[in-house]
């Protein structure tokens, strides 16, 4: 009876992780946004200019490093940017050459603080524009796979393989175990951690995974956050794979030391170890990161051991299940914290890749710890008590904790793709702009934030041609005539900067909206340019 | 949404009113080459605020301005030059009347009123073509400036504010 149901949940189980892959497949789909969110540009996306820019400069919500800068020039001719600097969050990248009047495209590729490469263009047109040359920003799914399954088979060595052998160290006394098992996720780890260094470095580079041979890919993959968790990654393994083979006087300070190095290597990079406050995030991340491979890590060689009904188990049973409670706290404590701070509203968790990655974890979650729980308060005392049936009991359900903790494994790889809503907040507050050129005059126009709700409108009002002019009166008209909105009507006031602004204005709706300027330019002469101007929920 | 619906079907009844309320000349037609009488009428105010000035631009073309005085209000004019030079009774005249003021007076929205001037039609103006003298009308701090010119193909009705403007017919 007891048999046919465990498998009925390895089943179910099974089932959970098929879905679960598919669902990190779905989540990844439609990602052109950034992880590290461009903010602004100058000059801005869509922008008609004079003269040639001397320089060009992309903000970000974040630090970053560019990876691949490049040009288009009208004609689809790629010119390499190769000569920029950072501040802050802001790159400034020279223009090494005049521009011929047309569209251009300045693609950028970048690299966040999460370690993530984030890639984006934008337009700008010099006299006039043109149509704009093809730039394609395509998935490349192969290089996307890699990416993940080495993150999946990553994770496995870190927290199967060293938390393992933390668990044989320190728990499991003198029984051995889980350790032919442990060793083997450690070597998983080992093959891994290298590999997943050159796909980051194929994704950094937006190369194909035929790349990966070249020396620059490496290179490139060793110079971003991620090459530090490798390098600490390869550590811990290292420290772990000592431990199991090394004098059994050093096992517990090596296994030890090799925990902590799973939780820097965690730390070192990703989303959450990238956001604000850092003081806060990345020791979280690392104590999450050492829960996880406590908790996960012990599974094996425990099941294993009652499994068998080693000597030892019993005993192991009994270390374990004391340490397990407080661990578990400190680790859903972390996990909690982490996710209000990149999740940020209850919204985002069903509007978003990330959070419904998020929930299906949660769900996970729910389904591990009910398990756990009935484990730790229903069958461990009869376990250690002795009854064999009941240890047996147990070792099949772990064995079932196992596939949740791999397929949790599966759902926090996919997250490499997603970006968090806290990041997806700062892209949405960025501002839309829109140049509307007429022969009289023309506006650069920009709404900050870009969606709909209260807004602020600042516009810099220039003669047909590029000239400065004076207005004697400037007024916002937004319209929307498919809705049925009458247009909103607001003078503009000059707060001293050469600029006009409409401060307090209330954009109803998201969509289409048509946005005219109306310039007083004398006494008895107004000038009313309009284009449209999409405007984000 | 039906809020939205609301104030848009209310602002359309408004913007009909206002339509049928701009400041017009009263003679809509002249020949080129005459002299011709130019009766601005004021029906209303800026959005319910008494008038207090009256201002019109003379648009190229137009010489030899007299405005009428008006009791109560202070009449100013404001000379330049024009683009080039007219002929008038034998004399060629490069300068003159380019914007006439009516200012300082008290015009209450429920009032009506007129403000009057003369001038000469030179013969150069475009036979067939409309010409359009911007108002400039102040409530106050309100101002109400009736100086749309539509662009070539547009309809003059789908203008806000409208400048009076005039036919011009042939030489007689």
């Amino acid at each position: 009876m007891v048999d046919t149901n465990s498998k009925r949940v390895g089943r179910i189980a099974g089932g959970l992780l098929g879905l679960l892959m598919a669902l990190v497949v779905m989540a990844s789909t439609s990602q052109a946004f950034a992880h590290a969110a461009l903010i602004k540009t100058d000059p801005a996306d869509g922008a008609v200019l004079a003269q040639t820019p001397t320089q060009f400069s992309l903000t970000f919500s974040e630090p970053v490093s560019p990876l691949v800068l490049t040009l288009v020039k009208p004609d689809g001719t790629p010119v390499a940017l190769t000569s920029f600097r950072l501040t802050d969050q802001t790159l400034e990248i020279d223009n090494p050459q005049a521009l011929k009047s047309g569209t251009h495209v300045l693609s950028w590729r970048v690299i966040s603080a999460d370690g993530h490469p984030v890639g984006g263009s934008l337009l700008f047109s010099i006299g006039a524009p043109t149509e704009p040359p093809v730039v394609s920003e395509a998935v490349d799914w192969p290089s996307r796979s890699a990416i993940w399954i080495g993150k999946v088979f990553l994770y496995i060595g870190l927290f199967l393989g060293v938390g393992g052998a933390f668990a044989l160290a320190w728990l499991a006394g003198e029984g051995r175990a889980g350790q032919r098992f442990v060793t083997a996720a450690i070597l998983c780890g080992l093959v891994a951690a290298p590999l997943s260094l050159g796909f980051q470095g194929l994704d950094a580079l937006g190369a194909p995974l035929s790349h990966l041979a070249q020396p620059v890919i490496w290179r490139t993959g060793l110079g971003t956050s991620f090459g530090w968790t490798v390098l600490a990654a390869l550590t811990a393994l290292g420290l772990g794979l000592l431990s199991l083979a090394g004098p059994r006087v050093l096992a517990r300070p090596l296994a030890l030391a090799g925990l902590a190095g799973v939780g820097v290597a965690l730390a070192a990079s990703g989303h959450a170890s990238a956001a604000e406050p850092q003081w806060l995030t990345r020791p979280l991340v690392f104590v999450h990161g050492i829960g996880i491979a406590f908790w996960a890590g012990a599974l094996m060689p425990l099941g294993l051991a009652l499994k068998r009904q080693t000597a030892g188990a019993v005993a192991f049973l009994r270390r374990f299940s004391c340490a397990i409670l407080p661990v578990v706290a400190v680790l859903a404590a972390a996990g909690i914290v982490l996710a209000v701070i990149q999740v940020q509203t209850p919204s985002a968790l069903a509007g978003t890749a990330y959070g419904r990655l998020l929930l299906v974890k949660l769900a996970l979650l729910v389904f591990l710890f009910t398990l756990a729980a009935v484990n730790r308060w229903k069958l461990t005392a009869s376990a250690e008590a002795g009854a064999t049936e009941v240890q047996r009991r147990l070792a099949r359900s772990i064995g079932v904790e196992m596939l949740i903790v791999l397929a949790i494994f599966g759902v926090a790889a996919g997250w490499r793709f997603t970006p968090p809503p806290r990041v997806l907040a700062i892209a949405a507050a960025q501002p839309v702009s829109v140049h509307i050129h007429a022969l009289e005059a023309m506006a650069d126009l920009s709404i900050t934030p870009g969606h709909a709700g209260p807004v602020a409108a600042s516009m810099i009002i220039m003669t047909g041609d590029f000239g400065p002019l004076d207005a004697k009166e400037v007024t916002l008209v937004l319209s929307k005539p498919d809705s049925g909105i009458e247009p909103l009507k607001r003078a503009a006031t000059k707060p001293g900067d050469g600029s006009w602004r409409v401060d307090n204005l209330v954009i109803p709706v998201p969509g289409r909206w048509t946005v005219r300027i109306d310039i007083l330019v004398s006494d008895f002469k107004m000038v009313k340019i309009e284009a449209p101007v999409d405007v984000r929920p | 949404m039906n809020k939205y619906l609301l104030s848009a079907a209310a602002l359309l009844v408004l913007g009909t009113n206002a339509a049928c309320a701009h400041i017009t000349l009263e003679t809509q037609e002249a020949a080129v080459g005459s002299t011709y009488k130019a009766v601005l009428r004021v029906p209303h105010g800026c959005d319910g605020k008494a008038t207090t000035a009256v201002r019109v631009q003379i648009p190229e073309g137009v010489i030899a301005v007299k405005p009428m005085p008006k009791p109560g209000w202070t009449l100013q004019t404001k000379k330049g030059k024009y683009e080039k030079s007219y002929q008038l009774y034998g004399q060629a005249v490069t300068d003159g009347v380019k914007e006439v003021d009516w200012s300082g007076g008290n015009l209450p929205d429920e009032f009506y009123d007129e403000f009057v001037f003369r001038a000469i039609l030179t013969a150069d103006l475009p036979v067939g073509q409309k010409l359009y003298f911007p108002v400039v009308q102040e409530c106050g701090d309100a101002v109400d400036r009736w100086i749309e010119i539509p662009a070539a193909g547009q309809d003059e009705d789908t203008l806000e504010t409208p400048a009076p403007g005039i036919k011009l017919t042939p030489k007689k």
